[in-house]
């Protein structure tokens, strides 16, 4: 899989296998139905103080679960244009248009906690030091959760990079370093 | 001996231990989900700060579990903390003891 800003100055996946692609697809999911109890991190508490705990159940989440699903929705679209190549073992490819970064940051950020907190990972398996089983849905949510990190990171270094730049595509490589 | 007049018994609404100038903090939590990548870029473009800032304060956040990233009045605090909720950050809001 290898990624670079393309000459439009939009972010372009190509040669993404179709298991990866899979994962991509599964990037709208809506969080609030498939991990109700993991999307309580999706809308914290502000502090302590009541009256503004009340505001903002009232006025502030509400806004803000609106625009999450206003970018899950666009999100949703641009994986609708991923393109299937052609031979023998086909690939996939995935542009997405630049001004729908910040939908995209967003929307792998909330599936991420939300995955993460309706498993409940600890800190430890977040930083890569457990290999996860991947005959269990404990461990291909794990690994959901690194691969979205991937492509999050590589959002992140498009940005500041600008057209032109390729970023290595080895999904086991530095780009899912954190730290 | 002296008697107290009523009136001038101090009450809850008269205590001036909590000033109305007493700033509110924002705060930033660790969430070890965020990439330190993602928590610097939500700083720069919330708060408008350089990237030496903001990777310092997405640094203190990440070695000492929380930082001060901004104080004042309430509803710029509000504000502020509405905003990096919109970017999924753990950010709440609080009475500066100072």
């Amino acid at each position: 899989m290898n990624f670079e800003i393309s000459k439009r100055g939009n972010p372009h996946f190509s040669k993404i296998h179709p298991f990866l692609a899979d994962l991509i697809k599964e990037v709208a999911e809506d969080p609030w139905e498939d991990y109700p109890e993991g999307s309580s991190r999706l809308l914290p508490p502000p502090g302590t103080d009541e009256e503004l705990l009340m505001d903002w159940a009232d006025h502030v989440q509400p806004d803000l679960r609106r625009r999450f699903q206003e970018d899950r929705l666009l999100v949703s679209h641009d994986i609708g244009t991923m393109k299937l190549g052609k031979g023998k073992h086909p690939v996939w490819s995935l542009e997405i248009p630049e001004d729908h970064v910040d939908a995209w940051l967003t929307t792998l950020n909330a599936l991420r906690l939300a995955i993460v907190t309706e498993h409940g990972f600890s800190e430890e398996q977040l930083a890569h030091k457990t290999t996860p089983d991947l005959s269990t849905l404990h461990g291909i949510a794990l690994l959901k959760v690194n691969f979205y990190a991937f492509l999050q990171e590589c959002l992140l270094q498009g940005m500041e990079l600008g057209s032109g730049h390729e970023i290595g595509g080895d999904i086991n490589g530095d780009a899912l370093n954190s730290d | 001996m002296m008697m107290t007049h009523p009136d001038l018994l101090e009450s809850p609404e008269t205590d001036l231990s909590i000033s109305l100038d007493t700033p509110w903090l924002v705060v930033v939590h660790n969430d070890p989900v965020n990439l330190m990548s993602y928590v610097s870029m939500v700083f720069r473009r919330v708060f408008g700060w350089s990237r030496e800032r903001s990777e310092h304060h997405m640094m203190e956040v990440h070695t000492q579990g929380r930082s001060v990233v901004w104080s004042g009045g309430r509803e710029k605090a509000e504000l502020y903390v509405q905003q990096l909720h919109s970017f999924l950050l753990l950010a709440t809001m609080e009475r500066s003891t100072h």
